[in-house]
């Protein structure tokens, strides 16, 4: 990527001293340079979820996404490998593929006719040598791959960067607790039918935040639920458990019931008969974590959200059921994201298990969930008020930050933690966002390393 | 003035009216649509989804509810783009509503408590419903019916309108000489919603 973009460094600098003390300048949610470099620094530099490996399971299978404003072609070959394309003809870069999902051999533009395999190859031009002749080299014209292209317990990622790390660096320690969510069963997830889609009028960094590091938000945002009898009275019940910083912006949050957990069965309701499968595929440590947690929620970094919660399905006495959702907040603006929503539960689960985790899921988290409602009205107040004069100065002069305080030098670490990252014994806390904030504004303050003598 | 006339006087004055495939699932071809006379009449069936869409708008949910039948099926399939050849649009593994009359009772019981923020302050709805069809049924006491949906939705002091738009088949029955929803499945138009949230009924 040669074009990335510089924000005037001084100011970047003075926003992430203030992360540091808890605070983040209100601006910094829409500002319209800060949208630009986040595109430019952030989101072409790293790693972006595209898809389950379970949405294209054979050859020819495909789905359409895409990276902020990348279109993508993500498919399976005829070697059964996952490629990438930018999803846009070489010809005139007509959008090739117009379908959420399918299965093909080949896609043939609709513009003048250049027809592509899976491989990418340009295979096939009308009136070809004729109009071209033979000195046109068709190897020169495939579809563009998107540069990186890797997975991770099912879940493929892309990167805009030939020089990004690793995939399994880049999720680094996310990888202990992502094959506790994703990599328990033996056949590991599944994702049921396609992805929700839709629009919210709110920054990316909102969503992600609300994810990644606000457990503290449940006890009002969702206090319907309290009153409705389906969530606990306690306005500490989220609390409860440990949230987890790890490196390069990510986190999680491991929550639990309140004291012993009695009441709450183990491995977040999933059927004992799959029990003996976590053994196999879990580390003792792991397992240990995962016998014990009712929630975990968070984000890796930068837009990909996670929730596999345990829900009700309908009222106060329904038993409680788990799923596994990730969601990619899309910015397509400053202030709008387009959300993604994948359901996902373990191929292995019993049928049952799937239909009431499925339910649990449209009921909670889905678009016309009770909790997602409220989450999604909150966050368009909060791009609502970020516009004027006061939020958007840049000198402070209004104090303008918000308050990133939560166990600032208060809450220490818990060493005992079996896992990886830096653990704190409470989810009520800003350590996540504190890091996601901070990995955010260095990602944008990253000196533009632009490899010369491209092109 | 369509007042005690059927459907199929009505389609009759349409002249020649004939759908083979219903566009918003492939599995569910519009067949014939109704003849004869026993049965409920086109008036009964507007009148119903009028006063259940007025309802709604009203925010009057605990008399909507009473126009459920106690074992109501609500789904909201995905709808998606498919390519051309690939005819069914419509994803229903995966739903925005898979609901039941109690699911439902409970989403309403949540708009009565102080803190449903999506609703609090509520947002207001015009449901428009139009271009309604009755299909040939088995049964004199009950109807498909297919109908078009516009829903506007103004929230807060937010000028830009949100909207949803699509098709409803619902089973509508006579149970005690009152007409019940017995099932509706909603097939929105919209691959990407446009909308924050659900935090409304269609
Ligand atoms: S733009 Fe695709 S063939 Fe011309
Ligand atoms: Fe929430």
């Amino acid at each position: 990527m040669a074009n990335r973009i510089a924000f005037d460094k001084t100011i970047l600098r003075g926003v992430k001293e203030k992360v540091q003390r808890g605070l983040l300048p209100q601006w910094a949610f829409t500002d319209e340079d800060i949208y630009r470099a986040e595109v430019a620094n952030i989101f072409s530099k790293t790693w972006n979820f595209l898809g389950h490996e379970s949405e294209i399971e054979k050859p020819g299978d495909y789905v359409t996404r895409w990276i902020v404003h990348d279109p993508v072609l993500l498919l399976r070959d005829e070697n059964g490998q996952i490629q990438a394309y930018l999803n846009s003809c070489t010809h005139r870069g007509t959008k090739l593929c117009t379908a959420d999902f399918g299965q093909k051999k080949t896609f043939t533009c609709p513009y003048h006719g250049w027809t592509f395999n899976l491989a990418g190859d340009l295979i096939g031009i009308v009136a070809g040598n004729r109009v071209y002749g033979e000195e046109m080299d068709r190897t020169q014209w495939s579809l563009r791959k998107i540069p990186k292209v890797s997975s991770y317990c099912g879940m493929i990622f892309g990167s805009l960067d030939e020089h990004a790390e690793p995939l399994e660096d880049f999720l680094g320690d996310m990888k202990w607790y992502f094959d506790i969510m994703l990599g328990r069963s033996d056949a590991g997830m599944e994702v049921r039918g396609v992805p929700q889609k839709w629009i919210i009028n709110t920054n990316w960094k909102i969503s992600a935040d609300n994810f990644g590091g606000d457990p503290y938000h449940t006890a009002m945002s969702h206090r319907s639920t309290v009153e409705l009898g389906i969530s606990p009275k306690d306005p500490m019940y989220a609390s409860y458990g440990h949230q987890v910083v790890l490196d390069n912006g990510h986190g999680i949050n491991m929550c639990t019931a309140a004291k012993d957990r009695a009441d709450v069965p183990p491995y977040q309701g999933l059927p004992p008969e799959m029990w003996p499968m976590f053994k196999r595929n879990l580390s003792a440590e792991q397992l240990d974590v995962f016998e014990k947690t009712m929630i975990m929620v968070g984000n890796c970094f930068p837009n990909l959200s996670f929730v596999s919660p345990m829900h009700g399905t309908g009222g106060p006495d329904e038993p409680l059921t788990s799923f596994v959702n990730f969601r990619v907040w899309r910015p397509v603006g400053p202030t709008k994201i387009e959300v993604t929503s994948w359901f996902m539960v373990d191929k292995e689960a019993p049928e049952s298990f799937k239909q009431a985790s499925y339910l649990s899921y449209i009921g909670s988290f889905g678009p016309a969930g009770t909790l997602e409602q409220d989450d999604a009205e909150i966050w368009t107040r909060v791009a609502e008020t970020t516009h004027g004069t006061m939020a958007q100065d840049k000198d402070v002069h209004y104090n303008n930050a918000l308050n990133y305080l939560m166990g600032l030098d208060r809450v220490e670490p818990d060493l005992t933690w079996p896992g990886p990252g830096t653990a704190y014994p409470t989810c009520y806390l800003d350590a996540i966002s504190r890091a996601f904030y901070e990995h955010w504004v260095d990602s944008l303050l990253q000196d533009a390393d632009v490899p010369t003598g491209v092109l | 003035m369509l007042s005690g006339r059927h459907i199929a006087c009505v389609l009759r004055t349409l002249g020649g009216f004939s759908v083979t495939r219903c566009r918003c699932s492939n599995r569910r071809p519009i067949s014939r649509f109704r003849e004869g006379d026993k049965m409920m009449t086109y008036e009964e069936i507007c009148r119903f989804l009028y006063t259940e869409a007025a309802l709604l708008d009203r925010r009057e949910f605990e008399e909507w509810l009473e126009l459920l039948d106690d074992n109501l099926s609500y789904r909201m399939p995905v709808r998606v783009t498919r390519d051309f050849g690939e005819s069914n649009d419509i994803v229903d593994d995966m739903t925005f509503f898979d609901e039941n009359k109690r699911s439902l009772t409970t989403r309403v019981e949540r708009f009565r408590t102080t803190s449903a923020w999506a609703e609090n302050p509520h947002t207001r709805t015009r449901h428009f419903v139009s271009n309604v069809l009755v299909e040939v049924n088995a049964s004199e006491d009950e109807a498909q019916v297919h109908s078009n949906f516009l829903i506007l939705r103004s929230i807060r002091d937010r000028p830009e309108v949100e909207q949803m738009f699509g098709e409803r088949v619902d089973v509508i029955r006579r149970v005690d000489n009152r007409l019940k929803l017995v099932s509706r499945t909603i097939y929105p138009d919209q691959t990407v919603l446009s909308m924050l949230n659900l935090s409304i009924f269609i």
